[in-house]
């Protein structure tokens, strides 16, 4: 059993610790919790985008077999502390969230009335009876009316719409535009999506009222965030206060805030004193779960003869909705869109601008990807338009503006700094086959084959540290997460964390590494996670951050306690520890056959008593709690590649090749970063080709069933090729860089170029996504 | 999205079942595929609802001549999986697939189809271009009088469809079958089926139906009249994009389905023609 021996579980293709019990139907989800004495929740919702409600009649319901209580906003005013999203930056307002509405309903969806039943059936009966009048109070739906001066407010007390402004600036734009041989610009328009998690969001509260203790079981991705806000909001002290996210499926970003009907149903279990259950319906999520983009960015960048960017100017305005999502506030989508504009690449001259404008729709909120998707897409088709002005190749023309391997750290226009990564590696990589992809979109277009080629490349700060916030000023402290290791008197390993798994194989992956460093398999080792109660402090699992933080976190505990592993065992060995090792779960003298297994050694420690002397015992601690702040943060690169085919006739567009090269550092499990790859690929094919929530000129919303909120079924994916790259990274216990967001950056630009490309002949410019059959036809028809 | 309460009866015979349908507001159930939906989002609210999936022998199918029986119960699997349709009618197996995904083909019926009237549904316009003559509890109706408009029929509250009957098709019928939808399995933005005998490279007898542009399956009478030689196919298309008056919807607005109804027209009379002996 020499070191060299040790199995890598580091690097390993684990299958997923979590999929046997996901797969065989046995996770335990929202809805299959039922408490005894359960009540049940179904919601009148506005059905105003945006009105003043004049009179609600619940008279009815209230008489209707199993109702046992109905809420409105006056009703439970005085059971709670009302929060706001606030933060530091300037030029930001903080709008209320209400938990009901009261006095003026701000979108379509939006809960106004609150029926609690025996069951959802009965709930739903009743809420069917109840009539509110509303008082309609004008459109307000369009963003860029809504930021003018004159428009009507949906917020009397911020004073306008635009909840948040800001400015990035490096430079002299105007002089470098002046003097630049080639200028292109595109007004860009990504339209609104939604998440649409396959579980839909769900709470259940647990009032205790002899301990005067609340459990909230919820779907959301942040339990820590969650638990820290109802503290407040409930006078509960946190020791009484439990958030437990059980089996989630899937979030997106869209489980990573608070919601109203989570602090709903906390107020009301305590009210009644008996459990109550919400379970979103697909209806409510396609109309109340945080969404996602919806900006208009006129953007345009100026290069020199050869290509070299001179200068970037963009305008953006992004509709953020009805409310400033909490905590993020309304500022994370859009700000980000500007902050990162500037991509991969060289930009000396910058000036960026956005405004988050409320309008009365959905709130928007942290999706997968958040603000780079749109900022990505808008910066890689200025890119192609610039090489095509140039007759440059797209490739030739990202690889002379890429920042370059001796230019880290590289502080970019808008004050991001990337280090050291595979920047032109991954470009490189998906270029492997960039010459036959090409060679074969010249034959089939002899055959009259519309097909093309785009590319696109981006980096992103990931697993942020405490030194910048997720989201600009907010009071919530996203940098550092803690982890305990414990070795039980069993000899079993437990983990506990503060971040959240909603499918991602965090279960797995994390367990890797406490493996690794603690010299047991991976499935001895158990990992607790989305439970506020299983650490003091954690945010939970959003921003790429659960590997870098969680994962840096369980180094670190994992190695504090494998120290006192070791400390036992030579003096139960009588060796030096120094020859003392651990792997696979033993523990034994290096080069001898003594050892014994975890379990012997727990048992030795804890349970025989004499074992160990008393000052000996009394040091040996097999229970560490660790935490990790990576301070800035690990910048991941990405270049993706697609090839697509337009039917010439109908339209249709057919993916037929994607390749990824990204770098996240050193992979823990190439299966489950191959898996989060293709997810959020999937996520930015329907980004780019299908999924668009729809509103009417009165705010209703049109897509409101997955009829017509289209999403990709497995049949609109392609197979894809993922290169990982694993560039090092030094100041960092595990050198892992987050990744679980990119696949949706990188596509919708990668497609809009492809599609652009297979246009190219008629000089079609693919600026507004999702690029559906039908603005296609209305593209190629006005030519 | 959870129905109000309602009764449920699951008769055993064809007898009781229409006697249960003469309740007020009593439905059929047969595959539920479209009929829980629409009762999730309360857009239906049958105080009852009449199971007719244990009555025996709805769910068949048959040779008949040279055409094909098939009863109301019959699952749209069922009809994808069978030798004998897609050797005697394999438009109806190419268009199988276009029904949804597996597991609403494996539940779906095509009576329930057929009773629905989705105007984007295939089997209404796949009736249509067979010339079927659909049986029910109280007389036997040609596919062309069976529809009224979207979603409505020409069946009384109490009366069940059980059979479908296809006429067989001349020897050597070409067939053509060409749908556009969002996604696999959606439906259709447009679809045309066509079927085409020839008699020495001219088309003797032509059928051509669109789906999803109008508010039942239609037939492009005015198209199948210009179908002459295999260069009227082009003449013939864009006749049928002025036989159609579609509606805009989220999905396609009317200027983009009177396209892909020309394109569409084109393919599927090529690819019968193709076909045809
Ligand atoms: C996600 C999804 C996608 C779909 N995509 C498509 C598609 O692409 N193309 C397509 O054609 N369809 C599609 N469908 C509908 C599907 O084909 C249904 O199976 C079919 O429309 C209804 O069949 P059913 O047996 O489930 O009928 P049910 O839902 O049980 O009944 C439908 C209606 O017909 C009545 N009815 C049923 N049987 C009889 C009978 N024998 N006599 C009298 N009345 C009767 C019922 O009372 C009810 O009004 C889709 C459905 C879903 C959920």
């Amino acid at each position: 059993m020499e070191i060299d021996a040790r199995p890598k579980m580091i690097g390993a293709r684990v299958q997923r610790l979590e999929d046997p019990r996901l797969l065989a139907g046995q996770g335990r989800f929202i809805d299959d919790l039922n408490l005894p004495r359960m009540l049940h929740i179904a919601f009148v919702r506005s059905d105003h985008a945006h009105a003043r409600i004049l009179e609600i009649d619940s008279a009815d319901a209230a008489a209707k077999p199993g109702v046992a209580a109905i809420f409105t906003a006056p009703d439970i005013a005085g059971l709670w502390n009302p929060i706001r999203a606030t933060s530091r930056m300037a030029d930001y307002h903080a709008t209320e969230l209400p938990v009901l509405a009261h006095d003026k309903v701000r979108y379509v969806g939006e809960a106004v009335v609150a029926v609690v039943a025996e069951n959802r059936y009965l709930a739903e009966d009743a809420a069917e009876q109840i009539m509110v009048s509303y008082e309609p109070l004008g459109d307000a739906i369009d963003a860029i009316a809504n930021a003018k001066a004159d428009a009507p407010l949906l917020h009397d007390d911020a004073g306008t719409n635009v909840l948040a402004a800001r400015t990035f600036h490096r430079g002299d734009v105007d002089a470098a535009l002046a003097e630049a041989s080639v200028r292109v610009s595109g007004n860009f328009r990504m339209h609104r999506k939604t998440p649409t998690a396959m579980e839909n969001r769900g709470y259940v509260a647990d009032y205790d009222p002899g301990r005067r203790a609340l459990t909230l079981h919820s779907t959301t991705q942040i339990p820590g965030i969650v638990r820290d806000a109802l503290v407040e909001m409930l006078d509960i002290p946190g020791n009484r206060l439990r958030v437990v996210a059980p089996d989630v499926g899937g979030g997106f970003g869209g489980k990573g805030a608070l919601y109203p009907e989570e602090v709903l149903v906390c107020i009301i279990a305590r009210q009644l004193g008996r459990p109550v259950k919400w379970l979103s319906d697909r209806l409510e999520d396609l109309m109340t779960t945080n969404q996602a983009f919806d900006e208009h960015v006129a953007a345009e960048l100026a290069c020199d003869g050869e290509g070299h960017i001179l200068g970037l100017r963009a305008e953006v305005i992004g509709d953020v909705g009805a409310y400033s999502v909490y905590p993020w506030t309304a500022a994370i989508e859009p700000v980000q869109v500007v902050s990162f504009l500037p991509g991969p690449y060289r930009v000396p001259n910058y000036l960026g601008r956005v405004r988050a404008v409320a309008t009365s729709k959905t709130p928007t909120g942290a999706y997968r990807g958040v603000g780079r998707p749109i900022s990505t897409f808008v910066m890689e088709r200025l890119m192609d338009m610039a090489a095509a002005k140039l007759s440059l190749d797209p490739l030739e023309m990202r690889r002379r503006n890429m920042v370059q391997a001796d230019e880290f750290p590289y502080k970019t226009a808008s004050g991001i700094v990337w280090d050291r990564a595979g920047f032109m590696e991954c470009l490189d990589k998906v270029a492997s086959s960039y010459e036959s992809l090409r060679r074969d979109q010249t034959a089939a277009r002899a055959q009259g084959r519309w097909v093309g080629i785009g590319l696109a490349s981006y980096a992103e700060l990931t697993g942020l540290g405490s030194r910048i916030a997720v989201a600009p000023g907010m009071p919530v402290n996203t940098g550092t997460e803690t982890a305990t290791v414990r070795i039980d008197s069993t000899g079993a390993v437990s983990a506990y964390f503060g971040i959240a798994s909603q499918g991602q194989g965090l279960e797995t992956t994390l367990a890797q590494v406490v493996a690794e460093e603690l010299g047991v398999r991976v499935e001895d080792v158990d990992v607790i996670q989305g439970d506020s109660a299983a650490v003091a402090h954690g945010t939970g699992t959003y921003a790429s951050r659960s590997t870098v933080l969680a994962g840096g976190a369980a180094i670190n505990a994992a190695r504090a306690v494998r120290e006192h592993v070791i400390k036992a065992a030579a003096h139960i060995f009588e060796a030096d520890e120094g020859d003392v090792d651990a792997a696979d779960g033993q523990v034994f003298v290096k080069g001898t056959d003594r050892g014994m297994s975890f379990r012997e050694l727990a048992r030795a420690v804890y349970s025989e008593m004499g074992r160990l002397p008393k000052d000996i015992r009394e040091n040996i601690e097999l229970e560490a709690t660790r935490m990790y702040d990576p301070y800035f943060g690990t910048t991941t690169p990405a270049s993706h590649l697609a090839v697509v085919e337009v039917d010439p006739e109908t339209y249709q567009v057919t993916v037929q090749n994607y390749v990824v090269a990204e770098d996240c550092g050193r992979v823990i499990n190439p299966l489950i970063v191959d898996g989060q790859v293709h997810g959020g690929v999937a996520q930015g094919i329907g980004a780019a080709l299908m999924e668009e929530v729809v509103h009417d000129g009165a705010g209703q919303i049109q897509t409101a069933s997955l009829m017509d909120y289209v999403v990709p079924t497995a049949a609109e994916i392609p197979a894809m090729q993922v290169h990982h790259l694993e560039t090092v990274l030094p100041d960092n216990p595990g050198g892992f860089r987050g990744m679980g967001e990119g696949g949706t950056i990188g596509a919708p630009a990668a497609i809009a170029n492809a599609i652009t490309d297979a246009l190219a002949p008629m000089g079609i410019d693919i600026n507004e996504l999702p690029i559906t059959p039908e603005r296609l036809f209305r593209l190629i028809d006005g030519k | 999205m959870k129905p109000p309460a309602f009764e449920y009866l699951a008769p055993v015979s064809l007898e009781a079942a229409v006697a249960a349908l003469s309740n007020e507001d009593a439905k059929v159930l047969a595959g539920g595929q479209s009929l829980v939906p629409m009762m999730n989002f309360r857009l239906l609210a049958p105080s009852l609802l009449v199971d007719i999936s244990r009555i025996p022998d709805l769910a068949y199918i048959t040779e008949d001549g040279d055409g094909l029986r098939i009863g109301a119960m019959t699952r749209h699997h069922a009809v994808e999986m069978s030798d004998v349709v897609r050797q005697r009618f394999p438009v109806l197996h190419a268009a199988m697939a276009h029904v949804a995904h597996l597991a609403i083909r494996n539940r779906g019926t095509i009576g329930g189809s057929l009773c629905h009237g989705d105007p984007a549904a295939e089997w209404p316009g796949l009736v249509l271009l067979l010339n079927a003559q659909l049986k029910t509890t109280k007389r036997t109706i040609p596919a062309g009088d069976f529809y009224h408009g979207a979603l409505a029929t020409d069946l009384a509250d109490d009366e069940i469809l059980i059979e479908i009957q296809f006429p067989g098709l001349a020897p050597g019928t070409g067939w053509g079958f060409e749908e556009m939808a969002r996604r696999s399995g959606d439906f259709a933005l447009a679809a045309v089926a066509a079927t085409i005998c020839l008699s020495d490279d001219r088309a003797t007898e032509v059928r051509i139906v669109v789906i999803g542009a109008h508010a039942t399956p239609l037939r492009l009478t005015a198209a199948e009249g210009l179908l002459t030689d295999h260069v009227s196919i082009g003449a013939a298309a864009d006749a049928a994009m002025q036989e159609i008056s579609p509606d805009s919807d989220l999905h396609a607005s009317a200027d983009y389905r009177r396209h892909l109804v020309g394109v569409l027209t084109k393919r599927a009379l090529a690819a019968a023609w193709k076909r045809a002996a």
